[in-house]
């Protein structure tokens, strides 16, 4: 098995099909000067694997006339057709082989490689010479053609390092793609990285010989059926040995091909002379031409926070992260502290909660071996195969796929970064021979998730999450929802409703990234009917305490006046603001901040007398200056008397922050209840973060005539979860009939701003 | 020759598989169900007004069996799928005239 072994066959085919093509040239024409044989494609570099096609080119001058030429060419193909191999064949001039190849990018590859087999030497070099000409010439106007049949191969055909039945051909990654790269470097454009290809192509073209070899066929799809077979044929150990082998030759190949297309994209954009267009969008980190990179020589490099705050950029506004940018983060790695600064956690939460984008700037960070080194429990399931019929991917692909599937889940849990960070890990015990996946991904997520900075009690339900996340649908499919014992088993271990949601989204998230056979709305309803009966006997939810007032905010209360004070923190700001009462008051406070361009992170406020008290966390724009405290007062006295249009400056600040491309995300939500609390109504807002949010609710509900007795804002990720203590204007919870229209109104707007 | 089908409560498939299998039987096909009988589906009373009729989640088992062995089966499906409430299911039988098995061709009770 090897590459000499596929010499010898593409030797042996060129000896029998060049006798046959000779002696029927000598017996109907007794010359070989109008016509000739050529091998293309795979079989023109010369290796055949044992079952594939035999690709030939008949190429003729024009001179013998349709009827001779038919005759002859019957006569050439018809025994060959009963052999061995198919054929796949083509005839055409020197002429009409090239306004083919002009038309057509996959002839023109495949010509690339065209290989003399019998016949007139000379009317083949011309062909050849074309071809090679032609692909130089065309390489500018071909190259979109060639990026897109790249994308649609692996859109059609999915990526070989992470399916579990990969293509060995088509998909991305495969055969298919070493070709293109190969074709791409002839034109000399750019330096091609082909010593990286050299052991990743000789592996692949190895597991598709023996492939064909133990199946007999013409078959390139590396079933899990086959795959023992295989591993035997090549004398690997056993089949996950060899899915490793080709998920990391596929990542190699996956590697060379973003980098090729990305030196040749630069090339292209510096030629043209394009007006760069630069938008710093945080401290070291710019969008330039489509891609997120990061600013050369910038101080923050020496950040160990800045890789995982551009990459949380990049996903949430749906680009990629340059190769220089990974290749420069890898350079200039900073380990994180331990436990991890709380925005490196946010930034986490952020890339994992942008959606399929996220996946994307994943990769890129992972083929430099920054992933690993920030979770190292995450080198374990890299590639890691798994022999189980309902899988489609590996257990690493299968997780960010499960967080993928989350965000479109992140509305319907109190907590999305809990889920985002469980869906990511959730298999993350799997591939410890002995070990029940779940019970040791329990043991590995608890220290990892206190090293990512979470409080104790959130590392607990991480962990719960992860040890149980197959419970509900076991249960629903196995056990007798109409028995009390049944949902009794299910709240003792599982005992708050906060938890449960999250552990439903999270089945959902996973059995939809699993595949259709792991998840169908049959088993969804069942799973759906078991949650429902268990939060019927589970006691409720509680929403976030109120802040409570420290005898020293007391204090200044009793003084009367604005009074403000700003404690620099790591990456953020604490800002108090203890102020007179008024109605809107946290819709100005909140604008304010808003167009001072400091992003609120949290906030509790809690109204006292005739004062309010607020304790904001917040983190400055790019472009933000320094808080202080006389510039924040004489701002925000400018705007309690209405000397500041704080709408239009918001409107003006999203309409900057849209510039940015922007990625899918679930609508806003609002709800409303006055079971939460004694004499108020909780209004909880859900959405993606962006700039002004909280403007937008308090004024919303100013407007709508309330006061707002406390506030509590948590910015969890890209997700923004405000909850605000409502009370009419005489002291008491809003009439049931108000609360559903407040929640509606607040809804409303949020959906149109 | 018959085909039973019986329509089950998804938790009672391993029990009744157990006692198939006890019996002799070597196999079966499985598959997803939804629908309602007298049982009516979940019947809920939403937000005091609405009325909502849900399909229900069950589980459709096939199984080919000779015509002398029908009654037992049937009879061993609904000993084991009983739990005596309300939307335990149904079990028939159909008659069946021919049965192949493709990879030998047998034909008949060899078949099955």
């Amino acid at each position: 098995m090897g590459t000499r072994e596929r010499r010898e066959r593409s030797d042996e085919a060129d000896r029998a099909l060049a006798a046959a093509f000779s002696s029927l040239v000598t017996t109907l024409h007794k010359s070989e000067s109008s016509i000739s044989l050529a091998a293309v494609g795979g079989y023109g570099r010369g290796e055949l694997a044992p079952g594939s096609d035999l690709d030939l080119l008949i190429v003729h001058d024009g001179s013998l006339g349709t009827e001779k030429l038919s005759e002859f060419v019957n006569a050439f193909l018809y025994p060959l057709w009963s052999g061995p191999r198919l054929i796949d064949h083509s005839v055409r001039t020197r002429s009409e082989t090239r306004e083919t190849a002009q038309a057509d990018i996959k002839v023109a590859m495949g010509l690339l490689d065209i290989r003399f087999i019998a016949g007139n030497a000379d009317l083949l070099e011309g062909v050849s010479n074309d071809a090679q000409e032609d692909w130089r010439r065309n390489f500018n106007k071909n190259f979109p053609a060639l990026v897109k049949s790249v994308q649609e191969r692996a859109a059609r055909s999915g990526e070989l390092a992470f399916l579990l039945e990969p293509d060995l051909k088509e998909s991305r990654g495969g055969l298919r793609d070493i070709n293109a790269i190969r074709a791409i470097s002839r034109v000399g454009l750019v330096p091609v990285a082909l010593e990286r290809l050299a052991s990743a192509e000789a592996l692949l073209a190895n597991v598709r010989d023996a492939l064909h070899t133990v199946t007999r066929r013409n078959r390139d799809q590396l079933l899990l059926t086959e795959q023992d077979k295989v591993a035997r044929e090549l004398e690997i150990v056993d089949a996950d040995v060899l899915m490793l082998e080709v998920a990391k030759a596929a990542r190699a190949v996956d590697y060379v091909m973003d980098l090729t297309i990305h030196r040749i994209e630069n090339t292209k954009k510096k030629s043209l002379f394009r007006k760069k267009s630069n938008l710093a969008i945080s401290e070291g980190i710019e969008v330039e031409n489509e891609e997120v990179s990061l600013i050369s020589g910038s101080g923050a490099f020496s950040d160990p926070t800045f890789g995982l705050r551009a990459a949380a950029a990049a996903a949430q506004r749906g680009l990629p992260l340059s190769v220089d940018a990974c290749l420069e983060l890898a350079q200039n790695f900073q380990p994180l502290n331990n436990p991890w600064p709380r925005q490196a956690r946010e930034d986490l939460v952020s890339l994992l909660g942008a959606g399929a984008a996220m996946i994307r700037v994943w990769e890129a960070l992972d083929q430099e071996g920054i992933i690993e080194k920030w979770i190292p429990e995450w080198s374990h399931v890299r590639f890691l195969p798994q022999r189980n019929v309902l899988h489609r991917h590996t257990v690493d692909r299968h997780m960010l796929e499960t967080a993928v599937r989350a965000t479109h889940l992140l509305r319907t849990v109190h907590r999305p970064d809990l889920l985002l960070v469980a869906a990511a890990f959730h298999d993350i015990g799997k591939g410890f021979v002995d070990l029940d996946h779940s019970e040791y991904g329990e043991i590995l997520i608890k220290p990892l998730a206190l090293r990512m900075g979470f409080p104790e009690i959130d590392a607990d339900t991480l962990a719960l999450l992860v040890r149980h996340h197959l419970l509900l649908s076991s249960v629903a499919t196995r056990r007798d929802l109409d028995d009390p014992q049944t949902i009794a088993s299910v709240t003792s271990l599982v005992n708050d409703p906060a938890t449960l949601e999250l552990l439903h989204a999270l089945s959902i998230a996973d059995g939809e990234a699993t595949g259709r056979t792991a998840w169908s709305d049959w088993k969804a309803r069942l799973v759906a009917d078991l949650v429902k009966r268990c939060l019927s006997a589970m006691s409720g939810f509680t929403p976030p305490a109120q802040m409570q007032l420290t005898p020293e905010q007391e204090l200044r209360c009793q003084e009367g006046v604005l009074w403000t004070n700003i404690t620099k923190q790591e990456n953020t700001y604490e800002i108090e603001i203890i102020s007179p009462d008024q109605v809107g008051l946290l819709a100005m406070v909140a604008g304010v901040l808003s167009i001072s361009r400091m992003d609120v992170r949290s906030a509790r406020t809690r109204s006292h007398g005739d004062f309010a008290v607020m304790k904001w966390i917040i983190s400055l724009d790019v472009n933000a200056e320094p808080p202080t405290n006389p510039k924040l007062q004489e701002l925000l006295k400018r705007a309690f008397t209405g000397d500041i249009d704080l709408s239009s400056h918001i409107d003006e600040r999203i309409r900057n922050y849209r510039k940015f491309p922007g990625i899918p995300v679930a609508p806003p939500i609002a709800r409303a209840s006055n079971d939460f609390a004694t004499n108020a109504t909780v209004l909880e807002v859900r959405m993606h973060d962006r700039p002004g949010v909280l403007y937008a609710v308090a004024k919303a509900v100013t407007r709508f005539g309330v006061d707002i007795r406390a506030a509590i804002v948590a910015t969890l990720g890209a997700e923004a979860f405000d909850t605000l203590y409502l009370t009419d204007l005489s002291g008491n919870a809003l009439s049931e009939e108000r609360t559903v229209l407040l929640a509606n109104q607040v809804e409303n707007l949020l959906l149109t701003q | 020759m018959k085909l039973i089908t019986a329509i089950i409560k998804p938790f009672k498939l391993d029990d009744i598989k157990s006692a198939l299998q006890a019996y002799g039987i070597t196999g079966m096909t499985v598959s997803e169900a939804s629908g309602f009988g007298r049982q009516r589906g979940h019947t809920e009373v939403y937000r005091g007004a609405e009325y909502t009729v849900d399909l229900v989640p069950k589980v459709r088992l096939e199984v080919l069996v000779d015509s002398q062995e029908a009654e037992a089966v049937i009879d061993l499906i609904v000993k084991a799928a009983s739990t005596g409430s309300i939307g335990d299911g149904k079990v028939w039988s159909t008659p069946v005239d021919q049965v192949v098995r493709v990879r030998t061709g047998e034909r008949g009770s060899d078949a099955i």
